[in-house]
């Protein structure tokens, strides 16, 4: 599973500081970090960045650039940003990438071009006029235009696409929640060159903190069985980046296990496998979402 | 040609829960298939109406709705029994309005002495008692009430996330059933029920509350979770959402303001008195479609609408 980190973020309180003040060193500490915790790519998310967004992307990207070779995302909603931070960023070690380009007309229109004409890769957002799809299948019909104006009216390398399905919270948004893990698998065939990301932890947003790590781990092993190339998460948490690095692997043929149909038997399951069979059953629906689902 | 009915066959089943104490005691629950789906499994009891009363005197009930009670109104006890005797309530339900902190505030003692007398006027029909969802001050009242009501197997709520622990202890204590109170959410009603379990409160003594929405004002919410805890319940076989559901809908039927109008007021809505009847009538029936096993109502009349239908729809079988 490739890994986006996503530590740097103008939300935390020291690091929006830092990029109000334009006080680099936080930031590098953060970027060095998160590198040597084995990131392979960089977010940088500078939230709406109404007010001067632009010199702001580029004093960030340049910062972030003096410490680590990492490719960048460059996370915005401002165009004007997103151009300015592509305008600096380098390719030496992968391309940067936009994130994201919903499947709006307004934002495709601007963005894409974008893309193209600083080679850059986009999170292709599947979130379209009318808000989130409801199911699968919504999803895919967002993918397909985004997809077909990307590569057909923009001339953008499939390998360019990072498909986002949009994961939402367990304990608000069940149905989706399988939407996703549904849809998932059908990017592969939908753009055989095509790469896919998610920011999975959304899966637990509102779930008690200490149980988020189970739910977060499962949730990317079972994305990853559907073809899910990359996740947006914290490289510092050591439990994700295990299973993320392929560790783990008695746990992971379990999930597999589960997800291939096998009548996994909860009777033979130790107790950290009971843990991660019952967070299937959750995350797949076969038994309702609740706070104490570990306990029943 | 003869054509064959699909039918659908159900693994769970709702639990069965009795309410009150000795030879008048209800039994609702028991349901093997969705709402009236009598060609697919059993619903060995009938969907119950309790009818509601006040602990206090209302102030802004429309005039209809007071009209048939308006001779009994001033005392609990005796309403209490004109619903019973006049009416023929099969059970009662006591909102105790009078104990909101943010109003009368009347106290835990005075509120149970209430609900004594209204039990002895009822003479051993099932009682609800409803507290006002403030979790320190239902904390209290109810709590007083489960012990001066010792083993008379009242329905008490709501019981909240926020107030479980001290309700529930009473509940356990003093022989009642347990009204699993939760905001329009299906996992946070699973949860509730997983609380009480874990708490000790018994399979046998829980209802489940999801809240109820007004017509016009949110019931499609309601609707739409109730569907879904049954087929969790049935298809699932979710045992901790297999237990009858309550709604407390009379309050939100009233309250409204298409309820209360007056031609005066607006001319088209046509009369006042049926218009009322009809929104409680109607609020009634998408409950019991979505699920319900018990119904807080208040006019008669709706009562008698609806216990009819219940009685079509039962025959049907």
């Amino acid at each position: 599973m490739i890994v986006i980190g996503e530590r740097i973020n103008v939300m935390t309180k020291v690091l929006g500081n830092a990029m109000k003040t334009r006080d680099k060193k936080p930031i590098q500490d953060m970027a060095i970090q998160e590198t040597e915790a084995g990131a392979d790519y960089l977010d940088l998310n500078l939230g709406p960045a109404r007010k001067g967004g632009p010199e702001l992307m580029k004093w960030v990207v340049e910062t972030v650039q003096e410490v680590s070779d990492l490719p960048l995302f460059l996370d915005t909603t401002n165009v004007e940003a997103i151009e300015a931070g592509l305008q600096v960023a380098s390719h030496d070690h992968g391309k940067p990438v936009i994130n994201s380009i919903s499947c709006r007309p307004e934002r495709m229109d601007a963005l894409l071009p974008l893309a193209k004409k600083y080679d850059a890769g986009f999170v292709a957002l599947l979130l379209g006029v009318d808000g989130i799809p409801r199911d699968a299948s919504e999803r895919g019909v967002l993918a397909a235009e985004i997809f077909h104006k990307a590569t057909a009216e923009y001339g953008i390398a499939e390998e360019d696409i990072w498909f986002d399905p949009i994961v939402l919270p367990i304990n608000v948004q069940l149905q989706q929640v399988q939407a996703c893990f549904e849809f998932t698998e059908q990017i592969p065939y939908m753009a055989p060159n095509g790469k896919s990301t998610c920011g999975v932890s959304n899966v637990s947003n509102g779930s008690p903190n200490h149980l988020r790590p189970i739910l977060n781990q499962t949730y990317m092993i079972m994305l990853q069985k559907q073809g899910m190339y990359s996740c947006i998460m914290d490289p510092m948490d050591e439990g994700m980046m295990e299973f993320a690095r392929g560790g783990r692997q008695d746990i992971v043929n379990l999930i597999y296990r589960m997800l291939d149909g096998e009548d996994v038997n909860p009777d033979d399951l130790n107790e950290e496998e009971l843990k991660f069979y019952k967070t299937v059953r959750v995350l797949r629906g076969d038994i309702l979402y609740s706070d104490s689902w570990l306990e029943v | 040609m003869t054509i064959e009915i699909p039918k659908r066959t159900y693994k769970g089943a709702i639990r069965t829960i009795t309410l009150g104490a000795g030879d008048k005691a209800v039994t609702v629950g028991g349901e093997t298939s969705l709402p009236f789906y009598l060609f697919e499994g059993e619903r060995p009891n009938p969907p119950r109406i309790a009818m509601e009363i006040w602990d206090m005197e209302p102030e802004d009930w429309p005039e209809h709705a007071l009209e048939p009670f308006k001779d009994v109104v001033h005392d609990p006890a005796l309403w209490a029994k004109k619903c019973v005797e006049d009416y023929g309530a099969e059970m009662i339900c006591i909102q105790m309005i009078s104990t909101d902190p943010n109003d009368k505030d009347v106290p835990a003692d005075q509120a149970a002495d209430t609900v004594l007398k209204v039990l002895d006027a009822i003479n051993g029909v099932p009682l609800i008692v409803w507290g006002t969802a403030s979790h320190e001050k239902d904390t209290e009242v109810l709590k007083l009430i489960c012990e001066k009501t010792h083993g008379k197997n009242l329905a008490i709520g709501p019981v909240e996330e926020g107030d479980h622990k001290a309700i529930g202890g009473s509940i356990i204590a003093y022989q009642h059933t347990c009204i699993s109170s939760s905001p329009i959410d299906i996992n946070l009603a699973k949860q509730m029920n997983i609380l009480l379990g874990n708490l000790g409160v018994s399979d046998e003594k829980i209802l489940i509350d999801p809240t109820t929405g007004g017509l016009g004002y949110g019931i499609e919410y309601s609707y739409s979770v109730m569907e879904r805890l049954m087929l969790a319940a049935l298809t699932q076989e979710d045992e901790r959402l297999q237990f009858p559901m309550i709604n407390n809908m009379a309050k939100e039927v009233w309250k409204s303001k298409e309820a209360k109008l007056t031609p005066e007021e607006d001319p088209l809505m046509g009369d006042p008195k049926r218009r009322a009847i009809t929104i409680e009538c109607v609020t009634a029936m998408l409950l019991l479609l979505a699920g319900s096993d018990l119904l807080i109502m208040r006019h008669p009349e709706s009562i008698k609408i609806v216990k009819d239908i219940i009685n079509d729809f039962m025959a049907a079988n």
